[in-house]
């Protein structure tokens, strides 16, 4: 796209650009769906696997969410993978240890919160970057739940009433599902519609600025940081009730799927900032993609290359709209 | 000249620098690695005269791997040795690294925990250079690796792969779960496929690669997945699962789904596996490695070794115990 052509014709230009660029994820998750349900009709769209679908990203889309939130400010949260296994580990435990399902969530999400904050401390309050302070809790939260758990997979002797929060259904809906929707709508709300969301905006957007403003750039650092380990840890709670049983590496996958879709959310805004619904529906895109390549009975590995192409694709498609309207 | 206002591409700087971080991980995080239970013995600097024997494993995670690990350092320490054990987390570029660590320490021997040593050719070069001897536990048979202990993984999945066939009546459509970068799961998949190959009405529909770290949950999502696009009673009649991992995640959406009438099969007879199977459900097999006679030969093989006999073969087998139903109790 040259300059040349931009001036040429620049309402007409800009305009497409702008739609492609908004609605490119958007467009990108119907024309998969559209694929799918082409090619395997009646399966794809049946209620059945549409439940599957909602079910298997619920935990991503958790995780996700939060992340999101972190990512807004500008930074990063690489130690959620590993914070979702170690806390999935602790509430395994105290349920084993009969300490009551409500005390049991309440550690280890407190414990999620605990290790968040120690990811905003270093960030925030020590000056690490994010990429570096949460790099090495990763590994620090890793070793934490190997040691916990011996290396070895907890299963044995939980307790039954933990069950229904990763299996269980309300109605025709899966709890783990009901659980992520109440954390977008949360999440969302605190985001879009609260002062304190349009702050964590504001320091994403020129953190110099929002401190010159009065703005508690570090504090809000910080609580953008607990809010991802909470969500880390809900995640690794409702992971553990879905297997009943907790394996000390089990949330690993979560760190770089919850990231790709926070930056696919990315590319459907204007400004090219995360925002919780963009996030989701990134969180869509790839379980979709996932599920569809499945039913399709496509090979495991060239799966994992079609994903990564569409992540390219995605958002090649949007920066490349993006330089159109310079 | 307003667009010069325009602030930067604040996505585009963001994927930059996850690109660089990705790069950076791959290369930095040797710098703390996870340490393995036996973790405080690691620091330990060997004493004047003792004896180590460094364990070096990428997948301390999986309880089989911990396991056989257990058991090695328990015979080794018996035998008077340090046996310090590192984890690197299925990172065979940091493996490599840790092998050249327990080079500069000087160890007497190193051992590799599982993981393929096909994968760790510069580490096997270097510790070759110094003198020291590599061993395989479960890891594979390499240039540089004196000597491989393994259960005949092709064994595990030859009985696991014949029972599942038999149970089936010789008959229906089967689902292979594998993971192939792991020569044992490997060997054990060629087997079963070989071994469903000898009936005539066994079809293998599917082979699936599981991802590693999380393969129960991996496994579990794939599995509803299939269980969509084969949705009559009869289109999967088994699953053969090269580890016990996979097949809970498959036991779990199969009875999640409530569909009757598959089988699963698993290896290595881990004890989630063993509790499965006494339920009565779909879960129908796995069979047991011997690592207790695995991890006890390959300690006294490297006593011989250090003591100046070194093996005649570069591998020896030892064949697992199937467990189903009926003995699982025992």
């Amino acid at each position: 796209m040259t300059v040349e052509s931009t001036t040429d014709n620049p309402p007409r230009r800009r305009s497409m650009s702008l739609w492609l660029r908004t609605y490119g994820t958007f467009i990108g998750l119907l024309a998969m769906v559209l694929i799918f349900s082409l090619l395997r009709p009646g399966v794809f769209l049946s209620v059945n696997n549409l439940r599957n679908i909602a079910e298997q990203v619920a935990i991503l889309a958790i995780v996700s969410t939060t992340m999101t939130v972190v990512m807004v400010v500008g930074d990063f949260d690489l130690s959620v993978g590993a914070l979702a296994s170690l806390c999935g580990v602790i509430v395994a435990d105290m349920l084993i240890k009969q300490l009551g399902l409500v005390p049991s969530i309440a550690i280890a999400l407190a414990a999620g919160a605990l290790a968040g904050a120690l990811n905003g401390l270093l960030v925030a309050y020590a000056g690490l970057s994010a990429f570096v302070a949460t790099l090495a809790t990763m590994t620090a939260y890793r070793g934490l739940s190997l040691w916990y758990t011996d290396g070895s997979t907890l299963f044995s002797g939980i307790d039954e009433a933990f069950r229904p929060i990763g299996q269980g259904s309300t109605g025709p809906v899966p709890n783990s599902v009901l659980i992520m929707l109440g954390v977008l709508a949360v999440v969302w709300f605190v985001m879009e519609q609260t002062v304190f969301g349009r702050r964590l905006y504001a320091i994403g957007g020129n953190a110099e600025a929002s401190f010159l403003a009065g703005v508690s750039v570090r504090r809000l650092r910080l609580i953008a940081f607990i809010i991802s380990g909470v969500g880390a840890a809900l995640a690794g709670i409702v992971l553990t009730s879905r297997l009943f049983s907790a394996h000390p590496t089990a949330g690993e996958p979560l760190m770089l799927t919850s990231i790709a879709a926070v930056f696919l959310g990315m590319t459907m805004f204007r400004e090219g900032e995360p925002h919780v619904l963009g996030t989701f529906f990134g969180v869509l895109l790839l379980g979709v993609m996932n599920n569809g390549l499945n039913l399709l009975r496509v090979n495991s590995y060239i799966q994992q290359v079609i994903t990564g192409v569409i992540i390219i694709l995605a958002v090649l498609i949007s920066g490349l709209a993006r330089r159109g309207q310079r | 000249m307003q667009r010069i206002t325009v602030r930067p591409n604040i996505a585009l700087h963001m994927l930059i620098g996850l690109l660089a971080l990705l790069a950076l991980a791959a290369c930095t995080a040797p710098v703390a690695p996870a340490e393995a239970p036996a973790g405080d013995q690691a620091e330990a600097a060997p004493a004047e005269g003792e004896i180590t024997v460094s364990v070096v494993t990428p997948y301390m995670a999986n309880a089989t791997t911990k396991y056989v690990i257990d058991r090695f350092q328990e015979d080794g320490q018996a035998k008077g040795w340090n046996v310090p054990v590192t984890d690197t987390n299925a990172d065979f570029n940091e493996l490599v690294s840790r092998i050249e660590d327990a080079v500069t320490q000087q160890v007497d021997a190193i051992v590799l925990g599982m993981g393929d040593p096909a994968q760790m050719t510069k580490g096997l070069e270097t510790a070759k250079e110094a003198g020291i001897p590599v061993f395989g536990l479960d890891a594979g048979v390499a240039p540089g690796v004196v000597l491989n202990i393994t259960s005949d993984n092709g064994q595990l999945g030859q009985v696991t792969a014949q029972y599942l066939a038999e149970q089936l009546g010789g008959e229906g459509n089967v689902v292979m779960f594998t993971h192939d970068p792991h020569p044992g799961v490997r060997a054990r998949a060629e087997a079963a496929a070989a071994e469903f190959a000898n009936y005539p009405g066994i079809t293998i529909i599917e082979k699936k690669h599981i991802e590693v770290p999380g393969p129960v949950d991996f496994a579990r999502s794939l599995t509803q997945d299939l269980l969509t696009a084969y949705p009559n009673d009869g289109d999967i009649a088994g699953i053969w699962a090269g580890w016990d991992e996979p097949a809970l995640g498959a036991v779990q959406a199969i009875e999640a789904a409530g569909r009757d009438g598959i089988l699963v099969v698993g290896i290595d007879g881990t004890d989630f596996a063993k509790e499965e199977i006494a339920k009565g459900g779909p879960f129908v097999a796995t069979v047991q490695q011997d690592f207790d006679a695995m991890a006890a030969q390959l300690a006294d093989i490297i006593a011989a070794y250090l003591a100046g006999e070194p093996p005649a073969e570069e591998q020896i087998t030892i064949p697992g115990i199937l467990i189903t139903a009926e003995n699982v109790n025992q």
